[in-house]
């Protein structure tokens, strides 16, 4: 009898183990899997790619404009980044501090329409979406 | 009387004057609830680093010099300490949306790496808030670490 219980003890013992090894590497995966940042909505990616792409990529001349934000970089960073980042743009859109003014003097059309602004200020407000 | 002795009285005449403006130096307040060190995000030597080399200027628990007290200097330490509150205070750290804070960590990491924070100006009196290379990695893999702990609380 005693034998039979501790052997049914060492058995449960044996399979809480087991069953805590499968549980583990199911919740990391979720958690890495978690933190990717998302895609942009393509009516985001479309006003980026009119107005801030041409000097925000991986390739611009200006050091200043690609290391301040990259676009080629954005959508491959993760979630945390991606979040800081949209929290600056939200900033600088508030200020109208971009496209800069030395800029439009010279391309008065790069300048962002009220409603393409408006894509972009609600986007960076990073208005939480369920399920995602 | 003669002449050095009256540009010494009027030196003295000016800089007694001036201490009667104002510096508007930002007050300092003891009680911090929303301080970042009580946030748990952040302890041990990364937490004192941070005390000696930014919570003069981005926090409401400066420790004051006495010329901070003493125009002109005093203006120079009042513009500093509001601009650096204005940009960021770790004393309401817990106020500041989750989003912002990301985008305060994220620039920590860069004014760090690229020596412009501590300000120069202000390490040629606070040679202890001086950060050598170890410290400033120190710091940058503290916040790069604490951006994905923000998220992570977030979500929960």
């Amino acid at each position: 009898m005693k034998k039979s219980s501790l052997l049914l003890s060492a058995a449960f013992a044996v399979g809480l183990l087991f069953f805590q090894a499968i549980q583990k590497p199911t919740i990391e995966t979720h958690d890495e899997l978690s933190m990717d940042g998302p895609k942009l909505p393509a009516n985001v990616k479309a006003v980026v790619e009119s107005k801030c792409y041409g000097c925000h990529n991986a390739e611009a001349k200006n050091e200043k404009s690609k290391k301040k934000l990259d676009w080629d970089e954005f959508e491959a960073s993760k979630k945390s980044k991606q979040l800081a980042t949209m929290s600056k743009i939200n900033e600088v859109l508030t200020e109208d501090a971009m496209p800069p003014k030395k800029f439009l003097e010279n391309k008065p059309e790069g300048k962002l329409t009220e409603e393409e602004k408006a894509i972009l200020l609600e986007w960076s407000a990073g208005k939480k979406k369920k399920g995602e | 009387m003669k002449l050095w002795h009256k540009l010494l009285l009027g030196l003295a005449i000016i800089l007694i004057a001036i201490q009667f403006i104002p510096s508007d130096l930002p007050p300092i307040t003891t009680e911090n609830p929303a301080d970042l060190m009580g946030s748990g995000l952040v302890d041990g030597e990364v937490a004192t680093l941070l005390k000696t080399a930014c919570y003069d200027c981005h926090s409401n628990t400066p420790d004051y010099p006495w010329y901070s007290y003493v125009a002109p200097s005093s203006w120079l330490v009042a513009k500093d300490t509001r601009e650096g509150r204005e940009e960021v205070n770790f004393s309401n750290w817990e106020k500041i949306e989750m989003m912002d804070q990301l985008a305060i960590l994220d620039d920590i990491i860069s004014e760090v790496e690229e020596e412009h924070m501590p300000l120069p100006i202000y390490l040629t009196l606070h040679s202890e808030a001086k950060l050598d290379a170890s410290q400033r990695q120190l710091i940058m893999d503290w916040a790069e670490a604490a951006m994905d702990i923000v998220v992570e609380d977030e979500e929960e």
